[in-house]
């Protein structure tokens, strides 16, 4: 890789909490006092029950979503507004369906000012990273969904934030494709240390890829685990770390869906 | 398969469907056998076609009609696609403007017709204000949706690759993302606006198509009538399709 990068930054979460206000309804309370510190190039998976406020956190570190209460900072700067520093990559894979594969990936640099030939080039270049070469001049409409969540990534790495957040980006893919684009995603991290926050709900996919795993209770969202895994990468599932791992993680997360529902699951590996 | 080939294999059903009105058209005169005054046969109809065609009257008739739609159109496209963009994007302008549109909407162009007579006359500003009513609301209402349908993941999207204001957002993310929609506006109103120009030419005119059937109506001449609807139905068709082949061409253009 060629293209300069920016450095990584750390995120720093301060306190933060999160309630809603539907209209006609009760206050939702999201998220609940939530202190957090990544380090700079770290890959961090955050995990938990459906609504207990992952996403609302990653939300508020995207800044499309105002705290309640507490302060955010992303390196040393507070967190006000989205910033293209704070890199988004969504399970709906969020294609620009008008411009093509290649426009997608370098629109970040076009609103940076980059000059055209220096974009397409760059943007050639993250394509080529993603094997996306040869659909540059594609529309979006064009590839499939695991093509176009690579599309998303090539974008997300190409605008150079130092920050990338990711919001289940692979929920919507079939399983063979979702282990492909785990391990592209991997390999791209590891070239380019970026910080990483990954919201997902597959205990595995976080194993497979966070340096940190960040287990959150039933809302109103707190953190309930926070987990170094320090396995040497690329991990295997048959390992019996990693497998011990994802056992006390799962049981984890069912007795959080027990408190919630008041049930016993049945363990089941994702 | 080239443009053309499409083309002209799009066109066969609209052939088979003046086949078969052809068809029942000639079906009626044969068994009801009624006066060539009320009904003529079609094979009448076509003669007076080739009549109008030869005499120069038909194209005439039309370029007036096509000419003041134009006109309408082109005003309101300028007025509308604005206030559509402004009302889909600030809640503030549609708080203000919604109510007004739907109190105007439900009155049909026509019933601006007299008002439009005392206030501009008998000229060309009448018709055109008539038609304007016409095509104004399908722009307004197909850009306001197109604007406020807009996936909010995409603009999300914009925000964190960088469009910082308001208005680079608008311009890379909210308004290609409402072209489709906006165009289908663009079309639509053309229709309907060619909808109405029988209502604005009936008065007062004595060029264009509504002219043209309301003189065969006053002179006794139903073939003419007849002509005049057939021309007004054949155009609107080729305007339709001439509308989709650009829609086309310059969303092609602006997708890749």
């Amino acid at each position: 890789m060629t293209a300069a990068s920016k450095k990584a930054l750390g995120i720093r979460v301060d306190h933060v909490s999160k309630l809603f206000y539907p209209k006609d309804q009760e206050p939702v309370d999201a998220l609940r006092p939530v202190d957090l510190t990544v380090a700079p190039g770290d890959f961090v998976a955050i995990i938990g029950p459906s609504g207990c406020g992952k996403s609302t956190l990653l939300n508020l570190i995207a800044g499309f979503e105002t705290p309640t209460a507490g302060s955010m900072y992303a390196g040393d700067k507070p967190v006000k507004g989205p910033d293209p520093d704070r890199g988004m990559v969504f399970q709906q894979y969020a294609l620009f369906p008008w411009l093509t594969v290649r426009e997608n990936v370098a629109f970040g640099l076009k609103l940076a000012g980059v000059e055209q030939t220096v974009r397409d080039s760059r943007a050639n270049q993250y394509l080529e990273l993603v094997g996306l070469q040869g659909f540059g001049d594609s529309l979006p409409v064009a590839l499939s969904g695991g093509m176009k969540q690579r599309a998303a990534l090539a974008r997300a790495f190409c605008t150079d934030s130092s920050i990338i957040l990711m919001d289940e980006p692979f929920g919507a893919l079939d399983a063979l494709t979702r282990g492909f684009l785990q391990h592209e995603l991997l390999r791209i991290w590891q070239e380019h240390r970026k910080t990483v926050v990954l919201v997902t709900h597959s205990v595995q996919e976080a194993l497979f890829l966070a340096n940190r795993i960040l287990v959150m209770t039933n809302r109103p969202g707190r953190i309930k685990r926070d987990e170094v895994i320090d396995l040497p990468y690329p991990r295997d599932a048959m390992d019996e770390t990693f497998r011990k791992l994802e056992r006390s993680i799962l049981d984890d997360l069912h007795e959080e869906l027990q408190a919630a529902h008041g049930v016993t699951a049945t363990a089941q590996a994702d | 398969m080239g443009a053309v080939t499409r083309s002209l294999q799009n066109g066969i059903p609209y052939l088979v469907a003046a086949a078969g009105i052809v068809a029942v058209w000639q079906g009626v005169v044969l068994i009801t056998q009624p006066s060539p005054m009320l009904l003529p046969p079609p094979s009448l109809v076509f003669e007076t076609l080739v009549d109008l065609t030869s005499t120069g009257e038909l194209f005439v008739h039309s370029s007036y009609s096509l000419g003041r739609v134009f006109a309408a159109w082109l005003l309101a496209v300028v007025i509308a696609i604005p206030l559509g963009l402004a009302q889909g994007y600030s809640p503030a302008a549609e708080r203000f403007l919604d109510p007004v549109v739907e109190i105007f909407r439900p009155i049909s162009p026509l019933a601006w017709i007299p008002l439009a007579i005392l206030w501009f006359g008998i000229g060309e500003s009448g018709k055109v204000f008539v038609i304007f009513i016409a095509t104004f609301f399908p722009i307004l209402l197909n850009t306001v949706s197109g604007v406020k349908s807009v996936d909010p993941i995409l603009i999300r999207a914009g925000q964190v690759l960088g469009c910082k204001s308001k208005f680079q957002l608008f311009r890379h993310v909210i308004l290609p993302a409402a072209m489709p929609t906006i165009m289908v506006g663009l079309r639509i109103s053309f229709g309907t606006g060619w909808a109405a120009i029988i209502a604005a030419e009936l008065v007062a005119a004595n060029r264009g198509l509504g002219f043209l059937i309301a003189d065969g109506m006053e002179i006794l001449r139903s073939d003419r009538v007849l002509a005049g609807m057939v021309i007004i139905g054949v155009l609107g068709v080729l305007i339709d399709a001439a509308f989709r082949v650009l829609g086309r061409k310059i969303r092609r253009e602006e997708y890749s």
